[in-house]
């Protein structure tokens, strides 16, 4: 099963390099693979995306990229807002590339928090990090648990029963046999069971 | 990266347009080609720069037809390519033009092919049928017997297809078959190929082929014939078999590799729980520095046990 993703980001460039007026729109409306780059100055990774052209880099709660992904590289970038702050958690998981598997989970949350006038902020209490104040909130809006099960559930069984439907390894003859004589059943069973009542 | 700002060419941008045209999905050429003509603007220069690409798609996908007062389909490939347009049908002798952006089969012609190769031709295509009516409910078939490099050959092409737009998916296999009849043993070579599109609320994709070769014994029409659809048989039930079975092995394996249900603990991360390790550590090695501060100061002070923590 080869995944498309690959071919985006080159039809990306293709239809700008046609249509240049369109650049603006489709980069931001098109999610990219996310792009590994490394800061030599700590000697670890982190991720590019459109937020983190200018502006400073944070590294993510580790916690929960470790306990769901076993490794990967994630960033996190936060910025201010007039009533609040906004930030973006990014995530890149590759498969270890062995066994003739290939694949990759980029996963780019975008959150909003507004702090509403009169509402107690979180006072300085010798917490380091202010910002954990947040981080259940945000920990629990679990959509990546929600599109994971979903990728797997719907999306990959869809396309299996697809591939089912163009194509039975059964004959169809003795296939709809089986569909008839399932109903014949059914029909006596309900037969049975209204006599019975 | 790419400069933007250099204008391409008029020969470059088409060539790119071409290349989304021959990429579209099965049963969405209309809708990428409808895309395409916006983006590029120039129907003139699409219309002539990208009929190659056309043609192409159609013949790639073995896309059927059906002649004007025929129950039976015919499958546009490369095999059946008389070039200018016109395409032929080995089952009904005929030829035909076919319009690539229409999909219509018009001017039909008789066309004999090649009459040495008729008894084999025609024993297989019957055979293949019958397979094909038992296994794919919209299938069709087209088999060709022909000269490819001195060799006598068969060529087998099966092809089957769903389109649901409004359901958001579409799904298309196909499978090429090819033996020479030259001699009394012969290789079977096959390709298949299954595409197929999901993209309710979302967008995936399944891309697979398969090569397969299998040795064949080259008799009579009529026995040769049933072992070749064996053939042909057994190597599609095995690799519909395996497609079924990767996507337990996926869904188990590689995409766990990728992203986990849940964490190897079995529940569910309790934010509330790292928060206060987070709140715990932090406050324990600020503990401990107030540990140290105070006694740095009560060390100097006469009273010692006067100083408290932070101010707060």
């Amino acid at each position: 099963v080869r995944v498309i993703v690959r071919v985006c980001a080159c039809d990306c460039v293709r239809v700008i390099v046609c249509v240049p007026s369109l650049c603006e729109d489709l980069l931001s409306s098109v999610d990219q693979p996310l792009k590994i780059a490394r800061d030599k100055v700590v000697g670890k990774d982190y991720l590019l995306c459109d937020y983190n052209r200018d502006g400073d880099s944070y590294r993510c709660s580790t916690e929960y990229r470790d306990l769901y992904f076993e490794g990967g590289v994630s960033s996190v970038y936060l910025w201010d807002l007039d009533h609040g702050f906004a930030g973006v958690i990014l995530i890149k998981k590759a498969g270890d590339g062995s066994k003739k598997i290939k694949g990759c989970w980029d996963s780019i949350h975008v959150v909003e928090v507004q702090v509403r006038a009169g509402a107690p902020l979180p006072v300085q209490t010798g917490i380091n990090n202010v910002n954990c104040f947040y981080l259940p909130n945000l920990g629990n809006m679990d959509m990546e648990n929600k599109i994971r099960s979903t990728l797997n559930e719907i999306y990959f069984g869809k396309t299996k029963d697809i591939v089912n439907g163009l194509r039975s390894v059964q004959m169809l003859a003795d296939k709809s046999k089986q569909e008839a004589l399932k109903n014949d059943l059914m029909q006596v069973l309900s037969q049975r069971s209204k006599q019975q009542s | 990266m790419t400069d933007f700002e250099e204008p391409l060419s008029d020969e470059e941008k088409v060539r790119i347009a071409a290349n989304f045209v021959t990429h579209a999905p099965p049963g969405e050429f209309n809708e990428v080609f409808n895309d395409v003509r916006l983006l590029l603007n120039n129907d003139n220069l699409l219309r002539e720069g990208a009929a190659h690409a056309f043609a192409q798609y159609n013949m790639d996908q073995f896309t059927p037809v059906k002649l004007d007062g025929s129950e039976e389909s015919v499958l546009i490939t490369e095999h059946g390519d008389l070039g200018q347009g016109r395409y032929f049908d080995p089952r009904k002798r005929v030829s035909f033009r076919f319009d690539h952006l229409r999909k219509e089969a018009s001017d039909p012609q008789p066309y004999e092919g090649e009459t040495a190769l008729r008894s084999w031709r025609d024993a297989c295509d019957e055979a293949l049928s019958a397979y094909v009516k038992e296994h794919y409910p919209t299938g069709v078939c087209t088999v060709y017997g022909k000269t490819v490099d001195g060799q006598q050959t068969i060529i087998a092409c099966v092809e089957g297809h769903q389109f649901q737009p409004k359901n958001f998916w579409n799904g298309r296999c196909r499978s090429e078959w090819k033996f020479t009849i030259s001699q009394s043993s012969a290789q079977v070579v096959g390709v298949l190929k299954i595409q197929v599109h999901y993209y309710e609320d979302g967008n995936v994709q399944l891309v697979s082929h398969k090569e397969v070769e299998e040795s064949i014994g080259v008799t009579n029409e009529t026995l040769t014939a049933k072992e070749f659809v064996k053939i042909i048989e057994n190597a599609e039930n095995d690799y519909q078999t395996a497609i079924s079975e990767n996507y337990q092995t996926m869904s188990d394996t590689t995409f766990k590799a990728l992203r986990r249900q849940l964490p190897v603990t079995r529940t569910k991360i309790d934010w509330n729980k790292i928060l206060s390790y987070k709140i715990a550590a932090s406050c324990f090695s600020n503990f401990s520095f107030m540990l140290v501060q105070w006694a740095i100061t009560s060390f100097n002070t006469p009273s010692g046990f006067r100083h408290a923590g932070p101010s707060s």
